[in-house]
């Protein structure tokens, strides 16, 4: 999901870092000492999670976790994703250095999206808090796509197209993504549930 | 800092295991394709240009588009990649030239052809008079003729040249880096612990300034 350098138009690249540190001030406002640690493990999974790859037909793609991220951190997801991924473009060049506001606004805007959707439900009985978890993880992938597809919308023009071909690409990642949100909430409730308070 | 360590040693305890597993996790995964970075590996044969285009972690791209620009931006040429993720064109004006391939979904990768690269293609052809046509077709197999001149001679080198190079370059193509290697995902997750350490001291800077006020007052 990370769109590359030299593909968006200069207004579009604008208005993505304006987005992007604006959620990234939020985001830093709400994040709290005693949350820098698990922002910085979330950090780090979301680092390493764009290296594990899913073949989808003749493409594949790769696990993102926006929707655990946003679902523990709610706004921090957006200092938390800005990190990631700048450390994804100096290392692994995906992305690219300006269109990091971009790609920022893509993953973590879904995120805090769907943290209020079911941040809530989440914390409720495990009947409930699970299939929110499971709708949390698959949805912020989802929501990328519709992103990317708003993204791209002045340069490939086709707004429904592209969001199609992207979602469809990665429905096998919305799967993985909402099993993988779900059996760590379900882990986390057990074992450390001040985790997913708000 | 030291009751910090000794406070929070499971949460620490965690956060170590945690990095260690993934990075494990990582290391077994048999990842083997991706779409992400496109890499783009451009080589001059003569007169053609060849290319061949993966995606990061070596996964080909397959129709992706592409468009040659001389450097000052004017299209030159475009036609779209085959199932081998190659595309070959012949030179079209002894320019420094820029791929820029288009694998669709927001991916891109380019690659520059520097002039020098370019031997193949008579000097002939920046005259602007010149026929666009006029690069030999088959001259492989000419003879030696007694009359040979310094233009045929260094052709036939060249051609000679590229054939002995053709499995070197199909090695280079083969070994290109694939996607980041362990030194750049260590790197990384180094990266997000050293900010994470940062954030710690500030905290606890601030706090102990703090603290030192109220024992003043």
């Amino acid at each position: 999901m990370h769109i590359s350098e030299g593909i968006l138009s200069g207004p579009v690249l604008i208005s993505g870092v304006a987005l992007a540190a604006a959620g990234t001030a939020i985001g830093l406002k709400k994040l709290d000492y005693e949350r820098i640690p698990r922002a910085a493990i979330l950090a780090a999974s979301f680092f390493v999670a764009s290296l594990i790859h899913v073949p989808v037909g003749p493409s594949s793609v790769h696990l993102i976790l926006n929707g655990i991220v946003g679902l523990i951190l709610g706004w921090g997801a957006f200092p938390v994703i800005l990190v990631a991924l700048v450390l994804q473009t100096v290392f692994f060049q995906f992305g690219g250095i300006t269109t990091l506001g971009v790609n920022t606004m893509i993953m973590a805007a879904p995120a805090v999206f769907c943290y209020y959707l079911f941040g809530g439900l989440v914390r409720k009985r495990p009947g409930i808090a699970l299939p929110a978890a499971f709708a949390c993880g698959g949805l912020s992938v989802f929501f990328g796509g519709i992103m990317v597809g708003l993204a791209l919308i002045f340069t490939e023009e086709n707004f429904l197209k592209v969001s199609y071909l992207v979602v469809a690409a990665h429905v096998p990642i919305m799967i993985i993504e909402g099993l993988i949100t779900a059996f760590c909430v379900a882990f986390l409730k057990k074992v450390q549930p001040e985790m997913l308070q708000k | 800092m030291k009751t910090f360590f000794v406070t929070n040693r499971h949460l620490w305890n965690r956060i170590l295991a945690g990095v260690a597993g993934l990075a494990i996790f990582c290391m077994l995964w048999p990842g083997s394709a991706t779409a992400h970075r496109v890499n783009v590996f451009a080589w001059v044969e003569g007169d053609t240009v060849h290319s061949q285009s993966k995606f990061s972690g070596g996964k080909l791209v397959k129709g992706g588009e592409v468009i040659v620009y001389d450097l000052g931006g004017k299209q030159l040429l475009s036609g779209k990649t085959d199932d081998k993720g190659e595309f070959s064109f012949k030179v079209p004006e002894r320019v420094a030239m820029k791929m820029v391939i288009q694998a669709g979904t927001g991916h891109r990768g380019e690659w520059t052809i520097p002039v020098n690269e370019i031997i193949g293609v008579s000097e002939l052809k920046t005259e602007p008079a010149a026929p666009v046509n006029n690069t030999p077709e088959k001259p492989l197999v000419q003879a030696p003729m007694p009359g040979l001149n310094g233009d045929e001679v260094r052709q036939i080198v060249e051609q000679t040249l590229d054939q002995k190079l053709k499995p070197v370059i199909g090695l280079l193509v083969e070994t290109r880096k694939a996607g980041p290697t362990l030194p750049d995902i260590l790197g990384g997750i180094g990266y997000i612990l050293g900010l994470m350490g940062l954030a710690a001291y500030m905290h606890f800077r601030h706090k102990s300034a703090q603290i030192g006020a109220e024992k003043k007052d």
